[in-house]
């Protein structure tokens, strides 16, 4: 099994906010994405904050990346047998975000 | 931890109304948007945690905190609007939000104690109904706009035009008197009238009838009927109204979900003590000489409860009653069910007559339902293309999936 690493972007324009409706909703589908993969989801995948640092040469300024149009906002670990196997999880979750998907080099 | 309960639908809905109402009340209204603002973002964490951990036994409370907490920090942020602070920090030991309490003059029901505070009367009238629909029903824009049958752009301008207003008033912590309530009764009332409708006729999504919404729109009568200043005709009529359409909705929906018409409801399936219980209402109704909308619309609604058969139904004394309230309320929709009416006493060519004669300006476009009997009324008449026409209008326009069932069932038989 190898491990791979789901980076989670969104746009930094905010889209038009969700109705009370639309957010239950999207709960309700990531925690059945959850439930459904919860033997391939390694622990340790989190949501991040907005805001950030950026250390660059030495120098420190507040990130992430204030022109960029994406950022990244959350980043799972997941367990499967290739690419094709994860692109297919990754497939399943909630629409809304840009999905990368890396595979682990091993070397820790 | 014990397994995470599921949430039940419209949580959020209901709970972000609620939130935005006990906030406010500490909060002051006008801090509205403030308190809107961290009901979003207590949401928004929800929707993360509750994603990852299930959701926690007490998801009320955890939305109550979250949010409270979330308001506490803004207001430090802030350090001007500092009135608010105490009443939120001696809530801080809370766990959950603090029991309704009230005066005997005062309106106990939170939910609709804020809608008459909304109402108030120097907020341009269209606003006042937006705004409520939109902060203490949980509508989203696109919900609202159906409901009035506008568009998006023009229920966002009203909307700030009403925040606007009520932060210029600042009626902070406002209570109003009784006769304050007495003139918001009937923008309360519209509002109570078009979240019950809402419920009935569901716009978007899976469930063609939305049972909460409509029971809230009762509860909210209910308690206003039992407050001085809504123990009055028009309340007990509008009861009634409800009562009578609540009584058809087992028979609304068949096994798959969609819309039965009211032709083919099996009327032993409707509730018959929601039917004597509005029966009791309309009696109470009929006291005093006011005769408004809601009076003439109840009445409509016990003609149909009243016929043993649809084709008992006296569409003679349908016909009358739309016709006062044509008077009395006008609106495309009324005339567009006085032409219905009008198709089954003289045949769908008159209806479609009185159809064309409302002026163009006035027509709903953008509703789907007048589509919807267009159609109907052309079918009848053989005409199918003008019928396949002004149904696949109604296809386009419609996102309630009951809605689309059926109009695809009609649509096949054009072909």
């Amino acid at each position: 099994m190898a491990k791979f690493l789901f980076i989670y972007r969104e746009p930094t324009v905010s889209r038009a906010k969700p109705s009370p409706e639309e957010m239950q909703a999207l709960q309700q589908a990531w925690y059945a994405w959850m439930q459904k993969f919860s033997s391939a989801i390694v622990p340790g995948g989190d949501g991040l904050k907005h805001s950030g640092r950026v250390v660059k040469a030495g120098l420190v300024t507040d990130g992430p990346y204030v022109e960029a149009k994406e950022i990244v906002v959350s980043f799972a670990i997941i367990q499967a047998a290739d690419y094709d196997a994860a692109v297919a999880i990754a497939r399943e979750c909630p629409p809304g975000h840009t999905i990368e998907i890396r595979e682990f080099a091993g070397y820790a | 931890m014990s397994e995470p309960r599921e949430l039940v639908e419209h949580f959020f809905r209901h709970e972000s109304g609620r939130l935005v109402a006990v906030l406010t009340r500490s909060l002051g209204v006008r801090r509205l948007e403030l308190a809107e603002d961290v009901v979003q973002a207590a949401l928004m964490q929800a929707l993360q945690t509750w994603s990852r951990r299930g959701v926690p036994e007490d998801a009320a409370g955890w939305l109550y905190r979250t949010a409270r907490n979330l308001a506490i920090d803004a207001l430090r942020r802030e350090q001007t609007h500092v009135l608010a602070l105490p009443r939120l920090a001696g809530e801080a030991e809370r766990a959950s939000p603090p029991p309704e309490a009230s005066f005997a003059d005062e309106i106990g029901d939170e939910p609709l104690r804020l809608l008459f505070v909304r109402c108030h009367e120097a907020v341009p009238a269209e606003s006042r109904v937006a705004l409520a629909l939109k902060t203490l029903c949980g509508f989203s824009t696109a919900e609202v706009a159906r409901a009035l049958l506008t568009t998006d752009a023009n229920v966002q301008k009203r909307i700030e035009r009403a925040r606007d207003r009520l932060r210029e008033l600042d009626v902070d912590f406002d209570t109003p008197a009784a006769a304050q309530l007495g003139a918001r009764l009937d923008a309360v009332l519209a509002v109570i009238y078009l979240l019950f409708s809402q419920g009935c006729h569901v716009t978007h999504g899976d469930m063609p009838i939305r049972r909460d919404l409509c029971d809230e729109a009762r509860r909210l009568a209910w308690m206003l009927a039992t407050h001085s200043v809504g123990d009055v005709p028009a309340v007990h009529a509008l009861l009634a109204l409800m009562c009578f359409h609540a009584a058809r909705f087992n028979a609304r929906v068949d096994l798959d979900g969609a819309i039965v018409l009211l032709e083919e409801q099996d009327r032993s399936a409707w509730n018959w003590s929601d039917v004597r219980e509005g029966m009791a209402w309309l009696a109470r109704s009929a006291a005093g000489d006011e005769l408004t909308r809601y009076h003439v619309e109840a009445g409509i609604a016990w003609e149909h409860c009243r016929a043993p058969t649809f084709a008992d139904t006296d569409w003679r004394r349908i016909a009358e009653l739309y016709d006062t309230l044509e008077r009395i309320a006008p609106s495309p929709l009324h005339s567009l069910n006085r032409a219905v009416a009008e198709a089954y006493l003289h045949g769908p060519q008159a209806a479609l007559d009185r159809l064309a004669a409302v002026p163009k300006e006035v027509v709903p476009t953008r509703y789907p339902g007048w589509h919807v009997v267009l159609g109907e009324l052309h079918f009848r008449l053989g005409q199918h293309a003008a019928a396949a026409h002004a149904w696949q209008e109604a296809l386009r326009l419609t996102t309630a999936r009951a809605d689309q069932e059926f109009l695809r069932r009609r649509l096949e038989s054009t072909v």
